[in-house]
């Protein structure tokens, strides 16, 4: 406790207040914008900073990083085009939610959520860092295949969807095949890509989704004709009403529980927890039905869940010296370029530094709230555009980000392509959603079992008699047994 | 003929607007990376040693960096204000990716920095000795597993000379490839493989700390400061680096060859420059013009040698791990599974005719599909303005669904062309994110 104070006392050094103020608002700013993630901005401004004290660099890099975690729901709701992977879920429901006339809402509970997560973890990171890196080394290729089957077993809930259960499972398996084009991470061979180098690289989810979501979204609403497409106007209070804080609360309590532990698995990432905490509301929910069509919840868990494993990734960063996201990558990269090694001996040899930057992201955090709160009123306003250019505006800033990621036409290309594919599956009335969740969970799950068997030289059997991998396979059994006999 | 000149004046313009001192140092990979790092210290320490150059950094990542390597070879010939960052691990991406283009179709310059490797295990491992990890490598091949960065990589490679070098074939080491020597650190700590393989930077926290241990560099000699025999003192009689090195574009005049070599060489014997690969842990390995080249014909000889013993075992070789699944499983399953269950999907649907409604739009929405799929070819030759200006506008009309007047069409173009200006100016000018030219199409350049 005594090093949280000397943090803070680091922290709130007004120098250091006004570097974190501009990280937070640089970082809501690029977390806007599509296709600019915080790990290009931080790479952008490495060289700039290298006179800087590291205290205060770093403290402008961790405010970035989690600016953008707020910033990068706002597109995923207004325009139905996530800018990062991490937002991916939050585009379900949040855009349904924005035209049925509670975007202001949406924005609210994904601010105000990712502030209770945001803090709640960074409670969670300084006083169980210790505890979480030793469970975290704990898991295995067995035990991380384990918990994808955990959460196969959890989202299957989520292939619903207005059609049949079937098209739910060919939108699951299109998603699969999508995501095992690429070179194969284990044997370093090419798979479906046909001799061309653009795809060897495997397709990016946020194209996917983009392409899913704004593109074949923008094509079906065409393809209905302009008198189809009902967008109510903003109703109700601008922010939330009693019934949607009392809606939300506990989904940001679940995303916190689920999204810190998770982001601090050195093979965690942000879109296996907030899937995750989208299924597990779904599942927990009074009204099932409405996910899908713009439930406050299927916002405000995965929202609360990406910020929330946004801090668990700085404990294996802080601890380890291991990046587990494209940002921390580049977070790395930042402590090396000022001669920090992060790591096991980085907190006995750079106390002020370590905990001056955790203490930053309390008073980011704050920051962020009153910074976001205003700022939901003027992107409301955002959806008052004569209908013809919002969806104008869509497709610029969909090409826009798609084409910004790589900085590559295959990804334009890709972006069309994949949007009729989504203006099929609309069609058809397959859900979108499963597609989303075989590509990101599906090329995990089959590195980690074959990571597995090789490491056990082919033999089964690491799966049970592993205690954790066997105890992650049985709750997956469990829910199925639960859910089959509560059908009957 | 008005047009034709108005082409060579704008290519005249622009080329003069090229001739003002600027560099391009392109990083095939993604931010954060070590070829990134290289390009950003190189950027920085250029601003210092040439104040009147302004340096860019381009990040083109992709396939262990021939993406990068064949864009930069194709768009960037004869320019000699443009650089790539290439290294160890590119050679043999060209390989196992049968890149059409290697590192052979561009200009070598130098190279400039190294990491060593390092072989660890954990502190409670029974092995104390690279002899140790080897005797029991040599008794049990599959129960030794070696984990380290992608597969083909340079810790991938390094274990495999090693297996060569000791008398067993390549295809005998049970490589676990994790998506880079960070997860692999955590594998090795947790105990869940026998020794792990990275770059020396990627352990020296947990081996300052006493988690790992250190059992062999695989530098040429003794690095100071690290406290760890080389391969060769512990019997193994090979060295590798993680070398980077630069490269031009083709094309060049041999006096350009040498202006490049010249510049390059004198940012190399910076004080600035020292400073900060000290800082970021990499060794001084510069090597320029004819040694350099030899060193790379070198290192493409010995990796290629290797990975092609290693593809030739690969499939018939029973000694290899009796793998229950192939890399193919799992996609091949995937897709036989999509196709039955679209095939169902299609049956019951003709059955049901559930999806009989019409859609109105349904023309207006094929026509946006098919502005979109040639939306790439607009982006590269007219430039983002002109593209996203015009697809403004086809999407609002689409959406409307009627044939447009001249006046909405007019209003349209004008608010898409406003909205594309203001973006193009933050990504450009506020955030120095390059999008393809204003109006000028780049392929011109190629073209001409």
């Amino acid at each position: 406790m005594g090093d949280l104070w000397t943090g803070f006392v680091v922290a709130l050094q007004p120098i250091n207040l006004l570097w974190g103020l501009a990280g937070v608002t640089l970082g809501t700013a690029v977390g806007v914008l599509p296709g600019i993630g915080p790990a290009l901005t931080v790479a952008l401004l490495l060289p700039v900073t290298y006179g800087l004290d590291p205290t205060a660099a770093l403290i402008m890099f961790a405010g970035i990083y989690y600016g953008a975690m707020y910033g990068g729901s706002t597109t995923s709701i207004l325009l139905n085009t996530p800018g990062e992977s991490a937002t991916i879920v939050t585009a379900i429901d949040g855009h349904q939610m924005a035209r049925n006339g509670r975007a202001g809402a949406a924005l609210a509970t994904a601010a105000i959520g990712s502030f209770v997560a945001g803090t709640l973890a960074t409670v969670a990171l300084s006083l169980t860092a210790p505890v979480m890196v030793r469970m975290a080394l704990a898991f295995g290729s067995a035990e991380y295949f384990a918990l994808m089957v955990l959460a196969f077993v959890t989202v299957t809930t989520v292939l619903g969807g207005a059609g049949s259960r079937l098209a739910g499972w060919v939108s699951l398996m299109l998603g699969l095949a999508l995501g095992s084009v690429g070179i194969d991470g284990l044997s370093g061979q090419a798979r479906f890509t046909f001799g061309i180098p653009y795809l060897l690289d495997g397709i990016d989810p946020v194209i996917v989704a983009i392409g899913l979501f704004a593109v074949g979204e923008t094509l079906w609403v065409v393809s209905r004709g302009p008198d189809e497409d009902h967008v109510l106007p903003v109703r109700g209070s601008l922010w939330m009403t009693r019934e949607e804080w009392r809606r939300s609360w506990k989904p940001w309590l679940r995303g916190t529980a689920i999204g810190f532990p998770m982001g601090a698995l050195p093979a965690g990432g942000a879109e296996l927890p907030t899937l995750m905490s989208y299924a597990i509301e779904k599942r927990l929910s009074a009204r099932p039905e409405e996910f899908g069509h713009g439930a406050i919840e299927a916002v405000a868990g995965p929202e609360a869940a990406n910020n929330a494993s946004a801090a668990g990734t700085l404990v294996p960063l802080l601890t380890l010296g291991l990046p587990t996201s494209a940002t921390a990558a580049v977070l790395l990269a930042a402590f090396q370029q000022f001669g920090l090694q992060p790591g096991p001996l980085l907190f006995e040899h750079e106390p002020k530094l370590v905990w001056g930057v955790i203490a930053s992201l309390y008073v980011g955090n704050a920051m962020l709230l009153v910074l976001n709160l205003p700022l939901v009123g003027l992107w409301v306003k955002l959806l008052s555009i004569p209908r013809p250019w919002l969806y104008g505006g869509i497709l610029v800033v969909a090409s826009l980000g798609a084409f910004s990621v790589h900085r590559s036409a295959g990804d334009l290309l890709l972006v069309a392509v994949i949007g009729i594919i989504g203006f099929v599956l609309r069609r058809i009335e397959a859900p979108v959603a499963p597609v989303m969740i075989g590509l990101i969970l599906g090329p995990a799950a089959e590195q980690h079992l074959r990571r597995a068997l090789s490491i056990g030289q082919g033999d089964w059997s690491v799966f049970l008699t592993r205690p954790l991998s066997a105890a992650l396979l049985a709750s997956a059994a469990l829910i199925v047994v639960i859910g089959v006999s509560r059908r009957r | 003929m008005i047009l034709r000149g108005a082409v060579v004046l704008l290519l005249f313009v622009t080329a003069t607007l090229h001739a003002s001192s600027q560099l391009t140092i392109i990083a095939p990979a993604a931010p954060g990376g070590g070829w990134d790092q290289t390009a950003r210290v190189m950027q920085r320490v250029l601003a210092e040693i040439e104040p009147a150059t302004s340096v860019q950094v381009d990040n083109i990542p992709g396939a262990a960096g021939t993406i990068g390597l064949s864009r930069f070879v194709q768009s960037e010939r004869g320019n000699p204000d443009a650089l790539l960052v290439t290294g160890l691990v590119m050679v043999s991406g060209v390989i196992t990716n049968a890149s059409p283009v290697s590192l052979s179709d561009a200009t070598p310059i130098a190279r400039l920095t190294g990491e060593t490797e390092v072989i660890v295990v954990p502190s409670a491992s029974p092995h104390q000795t690279l002899s140790d990890l080897i005797d029991a490598f040599r008794q049990n091949p599959g129960a030794v597993s070696w984990g380290g960065g992608s597969a083909g990589g340079t810790d991938d490679l390094l274990v495999r000379l090693l297996a060569e070098q000791v008398g067993l074939p390549a295809s005998h080491v049970n490589y676990i490839a994790f998506a880079g020597g960070g997860a692999a650190l955590a594998a090795v700590l947790g105990g869940q493989v026998t020794a792990a393989v990275s770059g020396y930077g990627e352990f020296a926290g947990q081996i300052a700390a006493g988690q790992l241990r250190p059992l062999a560099i695989s530098a040429a000699a003794r690095v100071a400061g690290i406290n760890a025999p080389t391969l060769r003192e512990s019997g193994v009689p090979m060295d590798l680096a993680n070398w980077r090195a630069i490269v031009a574009p083709p094309g060049l005049s041999d006096a350009e060859r040498d202006a490049i070599t010249a510049r390059v060489t004198r940012l190399a014997g910076s004080d600035a420059w020292k400073k900060a690969i000290a800082q970021h842990g990499w060794d001084d390995l510069f090597l320029a013009g004819a040694d350099f080249r030899q060193f790379l014909l070198a290192e493409q000889a010995r990796v290629e040698a290797v990975l092609q013993r290693l593809a030739a075992t690969d499939p018939a070789g029973p000694p290899r791990l009796a793998m229950s699944i192939t890399p193919t499983t799992v996609p091949n399953a995937t897709l036989a599974i999509f196709g039955l269950l679209a095939a169902g999907l299609v049956v019951s649907r003709a059955r049901a005719r559930a999806v009989a409604s019409q859609l109105p739009g349904f023309k207006m929405a094929a026509l946006l599909g098919l502005a979109l799929l040639l939306q790439p070819v607009l982006m590269l030759t007219a430039g983002f303005i002109v593209c996203s200006t015009l697809m403004f506008t086809v999407t609002a009309s689409a959406w409307r669904g009627v044939r447009p007047s001249v006046t909405t069409i007019a209003k349209d173009l004008a608010v898409g062309a406003a909205f594309a200006i203001v973006i193009h100016a933050i990504f450009t000018t506020g955030l120095g994110v390059a999008l393809p030219a204003f109006v000028i199409p780049n392929s011109l350049f190629v073209i001409s």
